[in-house]
């Protein structure tokens, strides 16, 4: 790691990673501009961070005695930005191991086969054989301070990532992670904030491999985990007299969940997923949401979030440049990026999410052309950081510059939106970070959207802009 | 296998009856294609041949025949049987059973292939067909590749007659044309954008630079071997050469005798064809033809003719008119180009009148639907002195029809070929018959 040596930083962030207890627990930025999100924007205030969290804010708020003082002129500091459907923190295989289907994710499902059996692709039969059902994964197990990708996510302003285990039906149990810390446990701000499902099958042959295989054997999945609830009660307040229920991996996990992360990439999958997670009796947010701009009224009405990809549809970079698009599809790349706005104006809560980035900077380079569109700056700050916080139930301690949460910080040079503009430190947990002056490129390929137009490291399939979500 | 046996030796009865082929049609409207129809008019024909037509007939050898066969014809109307430019009839059988399959051998070029060398004289198929009025089919060996190679070269298209006891009997022109199939860019996958897949599989495999590389070099590799072709041509005129099956098939095609029948569907890939075929001094009449954009003009002032499959398919592109498929032959004809019909199919074969009709409905003048399964075919495929209209002197493949045989409520009533006539009994009929009778 290179660090600014000019910086007066210096001496803490050469320690940040290493020794957490040589950071000064009392620090002051004073007469920077503070866009605190919740609340008026105020051009000359203090922040004091004392402890890991934010102490004081505000015009009137000065340096206590003993902090460690830091003159934010001519500086902006924001709340650290959310990534809200993220796998950072989960170190990806190296190579990006491409999966048998050639599709996106293979080192999260690398490490996931790891955690199976050893069998590769188990046969299914049916809802029995729980078919790529990972509930027993949880995001707060795998995430690592040795992810490669956080360098690249900190030099754009990001200090935390709602992450999620992929792999199969059912990824497993999402955790809200800080983006830094001297071990896995430190980064984990909230080890259960919802389970991952998805309707691609992946993890085994079999049954499922129909939308409304899929469908049905989610419905069967929670019936199955209700009665094994049941049976197991009944067990453990007599247990005379009553065979033992077998022990099942995936019912035994399919529990503790605040909330279901489903696929609603158009309104159609929408009204499907939308039903289902009424049936399951479970607090839906949607992901991987394409055509946000068709499904304010009925976001609206359901009173739900979504996550919506930060990769606007474009065409293949490499396409027959004989091939005509059709007005549906052009349609669609004219009004995705138009969804923020439209959903905002419904008072749809909507966040953006890495998948489909190539670099983390393309997240807020995508907000950057919506806003061009009419979204107001405001409305876009909040999707990055405290509508993430809200939507997984953590704005007590995220999402915004307010006394009491955690000292999550991005100090910038400017306008976010800005394209000049760069991160000049971030606090994460109260401590301090200096970017690398050169922002590190996205190692080992980027989330599992895929790059632009680009190629995986590895793979031999070429990638297309208008990709299927997972 | 009892029962189609069984028919055939029926079907046979007739024929081995030693029935002439020649007779009288009387008072039929007679539509010769050649020119305008002749109501109440009489046809004779003579050793299964054409040899008058007019109100009285004239010639003194049918009226010395005193036992020659009068057929009345009252009220019916006399077309020349219709050609199906392309069909793998007789080569397939069932297509979801390997084993009736015979077309698309694996190879890039395989020109020595002659699909009436697996023709069978049997099939099911064949009476079906002639239900509707085909007397003729182009019988195609089909592309296949495989082994990770494109096809280029299938093989040598033939012509026959649906009539005869043995492929001998059945065969009108061993070899009409050279079947190919023009290399398209290929990028696997469905591509594009459907948001309502959330199952892989619209994922490209290939880029489409790599893609069109694939495309090039498949082309090249064309183009290395009709170079390999003339070399072998230039060495036999010098002097004798262990003989190649593969060259001597191509040359017929490098001396202008035989075209290339090129599958094209796609402006770009039919303007690749074109300009390939230009180069090369090869005649070449494409086939496939569905979304010729700009190359239409071209088509039409080269001469370069086309065989359209069937009409009855959905818009290549998502945006392009509903009816682009129906209005296609249309918009050629309006252009100059000249077309034939050809089913490409099987068990819808037997369309292909209707294909033409489809045709006239959107736009297409009645007498060149007519002829773009009759006249055109036989022109194209070099059988225009023999048959494709009624007129003296050339073969008699008639049908004889309650109506206009576009038109899928007439019905064929009799029909003839080579001047015998031929039983109109299907697999199709007796089912109909059978089911009916159930009490």
């Amino acid at each position: 790691m290179l660090f600014n040596l000019r910086s007066a930083a210096t001496l803490f962030c050469a320690a940040a990673l290493a020794a957490q207890a040589e950071v000064p627990s009392l620090v002051a930025i004073r007469d920077a501009r503070v866009v605190p999100v919740k609340g008026s924007v105020m051009e000359k205030a203090t922040v004091v961070i004392r402890d890991g969290l934010i102490a004081d804010v505000g015009p009137s708020a000065s340096p206590p005695a003993g902090a460690f003082v830091i003159d934010g002129t001519g500086l902006t500091i924001y709340p650290g930005l959310i990534d809200a459907y993220s796998t950072w923190g989960i170190p990806q295989a190296t190579a990006a191991a491409p999966t048998a289907t050639g599709r996106g994710g293979g080192g999260t499902q690398a490490i996931l086969s790891a955690l199976q059996t050893g069998q590769q692709a188990p046969r299914s039969q049916g809802p029995e054989d729980r078919p790529g059902t990972n509930t027993w994964v949880r995001a707060a197990d795998l995430v690592r301070p040795s992810d490669t990708r956080l360098e690249a996510a900190r030099s754009s302003g990001f200090t935390t990532a709602m992450t999620f285990p992929r792999g199969g039906l059912i990824g497993g149990h999402g955790a809200a992670v800080n983006l830094a810390g001297a071990t896995g446990g430190a980064m984990v701000v909230e080890p259960s904030i919802g389970l991952q499902m998805t309707f691609t099958p992946g993890g085994y042959s079999g049954f499922p491999n129909t939308q409304m295989g899929i469908l049905s054997y989610f419905r069967q999945l929670w019936l199955d985990a209700a009665h094994y609830a049941q049976a197991k009660s009944a067990y453990a307040a007599n247990a005379s007299g009553i065979r033992r229920p077998d022990y099942d991996r995936a019912l035994e996990h399919l529990a503790g969940y605040p909330r279901v992360l489903l696929p609603a990439p158009n309104p159609i999958q929408l009204e499907r997923v939308l039903k289902l997670a009424g049936d399951l009796k479970a607090t839906p947010v949607f992901y991987g949401v394409q055509e946000g701009y068709r499904m304010a009224p009925v976001l609206k009405q359901a009173n739900a979030a979504v996550i919506l990809n930060s990769r606007w549809p474009a065409r293949e970079r490499d396409s027959d440049p004989e091939q005509q698009d059709s007005l549906r599809t052009l349609e669609m790349r004219d009004m995705a990026p138009q969804s923020p706005k439209i959903l905002a104006a419904a008072g749809v809560p909507f966040a953006m999410s890495s998948e489909g980035a190539g670099a983390p900077r393309d997240i807020i380079r995508a907000l950057k052309k919506s806003i061009d569109l009419g979204l107001s700056k405001e409305d876009a700050l909040k999707s990055i950081t405290l509508t993430p916080a809200e939507i997984f139930g953590l704005a007590a301690k995220l999402g915004s510059i307010e006394p009491g949460k955690i000292a999550n910080l991005a100090v910038m040079d400017g306008d976010l939106f800005d394209d000049r503009t760069k991160v000049r430190m971030l606090f994460i947990d109260g401590v301090k970070y200096v970017p690398a002056p050169q922002a590190p490129q996205m190692p080992g390929g980027p989330g599992p959207g895929g790059p632009p137009g680009g190629q995986r490291p590895g793979s031999q399939t070429g990638e297309t802009d208008e990709e299927i979500i997972r | 296998m009892t029962r189609p046996i069984l028919l055939t030796m029926a079907a046979a009865g007739i024929l081995a009856a030693g029935q002439d082929d020649s007779f009288l049609i009387r008072g039929a409207t007679i539509h010769p294609v050649s020119g305008p129809a002749v109501e109440n008019a009489s046809l004779l024909v003579l050793d299964g041949k054409i040899a008058e037509i007019g109100l009285k007939i004239q010639n003194k050898a049918a009226q010395g025949k005193n036992k020659i066969r009068i057929v009345e014809a009252k009220g019916l109307h006399v077309y020349p049987g219709f050609i199906d430019s392309g069909s793998p009839v007789g080569l397939q059988e069932v297509s979801s059973v390997r084993e009736t399959i015979d077309t698309g051998e694996l190879g890039m070029f395989n020109p020595q292939l002659k699909a009436i060398s697996a023709v069978n004289p049997e099939s099911e198929h064949i009476p079906v067909i002639r239900g509707n009025g085909t007397t003729m089919v182009q019988i195609l060996p089909g592309v296949a590749g495989g082994q990770g190679q494109t096809g280029i070269i299938g093989g040598q298209a033939s012509i026959i007659r649906l009539s005869g006891y043995t492929w001998e009997e059945m065969l009108a022109v061993p070899y009409t044309a050279l079947q190919a199939v023009w290399p398209v860019p290929s990028q696997g996958g469905r591509g594009g954008f459907d948001p309502s897949m959330l199952v892989p599989g619209a994922r490209r495999q290939s880029s489409f630079s790599q893609a069109n590389r694939a495309k090039e070099e498949n082309i090249q590799k064309l183009t290395e071997f009709i170079e390999q072709a003339r070399r072998y041509q230039a060495a036999k005129k010098a002097g004798p050469v262990p003989a190649d099956r593969k060259f001597e098939a191509m040359l017929p095609v490098l001396e202008g005798v035989k075209p290339l029948l090129v599958e094209a569907a796609r402006e770009r890939a039919i303007r690749e064809a074109v300009e390939w075929s230009e180069k090369q001094k090869i005649r070449i009449i494409l086939t496939g033809v569905t979304r010729p954009g700009k190359m239409i003009e071209e088509l039409g002032k080269k001469r370069i003719p086309v065989i359209l499959g069937s009409p009855y398919s959905i818009r290549m592109e998502e945006d392009d008119p509903y009816d682009d498929p129906f209005t296609l032959p249309a918009r050629l004809h309006q252009a100059g180009v000249e077309f034939a019909f050809a089913s490409f199919g099987l068990q819808f074969a037997r369309n292909l009148p209707f294909q033409a009709g489809q045709a006239v409905a959107f736009g297409l003048p009645y007498d060149a639907a007519l002829k773009s399964i009759t006249m055109t075919p036989a022109r194209i495929w070099g059988l225009a002195d023999s048959h494709g209209s009624i007129e003296p002197g050339k073969v008699a493949d008639l049908i004889l029809t309650d109506g206009d045989p576009l038109e899928p409520r007439s019905s064929v009533k009799m029909m003839f070929i080579q001047g015998r006539e031929v039983d109109l009994e299907s697999r199709h009929t007796r089912l109909y018959r059978k089911y009916m009778d159930r009490p």
